[in-house]
């Protein structure tokens, strides 16, 4: 068994990582939209989010809306085959009990 | 959302759970966003539901000629309908941009296009009655063909979500209003009204049911 990812094994990255896949692939999603449904701090996810955009698995897009700023973010697709390499790692590891 | 014991530690949220707290934080998750985006789908199901099954019923007491039980004012009826179908449509549509707010990319063109069909099919549906009106087509007709048309337009853009999102119960709600905007008719007006509000609606609300128990489960 190859080590888990250490960038998504741990619970906020990982729930920051799930929510992103659960979008579809074509989609971005704002900062404040994803801090709603994550129930997150806007700090506490910034910071989470700058580890997962150096690791290259979110794309972080900055843009305006008339003059208000807005981020949107999304997985890249390494992030996208890293969530899914992690979750069947963790699926093996359970033996498959909870797949 | 899922809670853990240490809220310290899920605030910096570095460490890492055990697997099964870390498989049932990817369910919890995907959970969240799934029944977030898709949460307004049994608002639809029952706003339109209650707008067909209320308002053809009231719409069919007002008609001259029905044989329902309570006799309306046909003015007053029409206008109660009228108001169901127009509140329906108001809340169709602040619903379906509220749940796509902050989303960008595909879904939001899907769902642009997807959303203006309606008023689009809706307004040339009421041209055509209007135009064939203005050629001496007669009311009784013409109640007969809108409410046909609009069922026909349900059917079509139904079968068109069921294909977008692969919705069984859309196909299913689909069909069966298509069923009943092709079969009215025969009933003659005005029962073509109650057959309609018996139909439909009913078919609509138990969609509204079974998106619920949907979105429970997903």
């Amino acid at each position: 068994m190859d080590e888990l990812d250490p960038v998504i094994h741990a619970s906020a990255r990982l729930r920051i990582t799930a929510s992103l896949a659960a979008l579809d692939p074509g989609d971005r999603i704002a900062f404040p939209r994803l801090q709603e449904l994550l129930g997150m701090t806007a700090g506490n996810l910034s910071t989470h989010l700058r580890k997962l955009e150096d690791a290259d698995y979110v794309r972080v897009e900055k843009t305006h809306q008339g003059r208000t700023p807005v981020t949107y973010l999304n997985l890249t697709p390494a992030g996208r085959a890293a969530f899914e390499t992690y979750t069947e790692q963790l699926r093996s590891l359970l033996g498959g009990e909870l797949a | 959302m899922t809670q853990h014991d240490d809220p310290d530690r899920d605030a910096a949220g570095e460490a890492p759970l055990d697997p099964r707290e870390m498989l049932a934080l990817i369910q919890g998750e995907t959970t969240t966003v799934r029944r977030a985006l898709g949460a307004q789908t049994p608002v639809y199901y029952f706003v339109w539901g209650i707008a067909w099954l209320v308002g053809y019923l009231v719409y069919w007491a007002g008609a001259p000629g029905s044989d329902s039980p309570i006799t309306l004012p046909i003015v007053p009826a029409v206008i109660v309908f009228a108001a169901l179908i127009v509140a329906a449509a108001a809340i169709s549509t602040v619903v379906g941009i509220r749940s796509n707010r902050g989303i960008k990319g595909t879904s939001q063109w899907v769902g642009t296009i997807y959303g203006l069909s309606w008023p689009v099919m809706g307004i040339a549906i009421g041209m055509i009655g209007m135009g064939l009106i203005r050629q001496g087509m007669s009311i009784e007709l013409a109640t007969i063909y809108f409410t046909s048309s609009y069922a026909l337009m349900v059917t079509a853009l139904y079968l068109a979500g069921a294909a977008i999102w692969r919705s069984i119960d859309q196909l299913v709600i689909g069909l069966i209003i298509g069923v009943a905007a092709t079969v009215t008719p025969s009933f003659g007006y005005p029962n073509n009204l109650l057959a309609m509000a018996l139909i439909a609606g009913p078919a609509l609300l138990a969609g509204g049911v079974i998106a619920i128990i949907r979105n429970r489960r997903a």
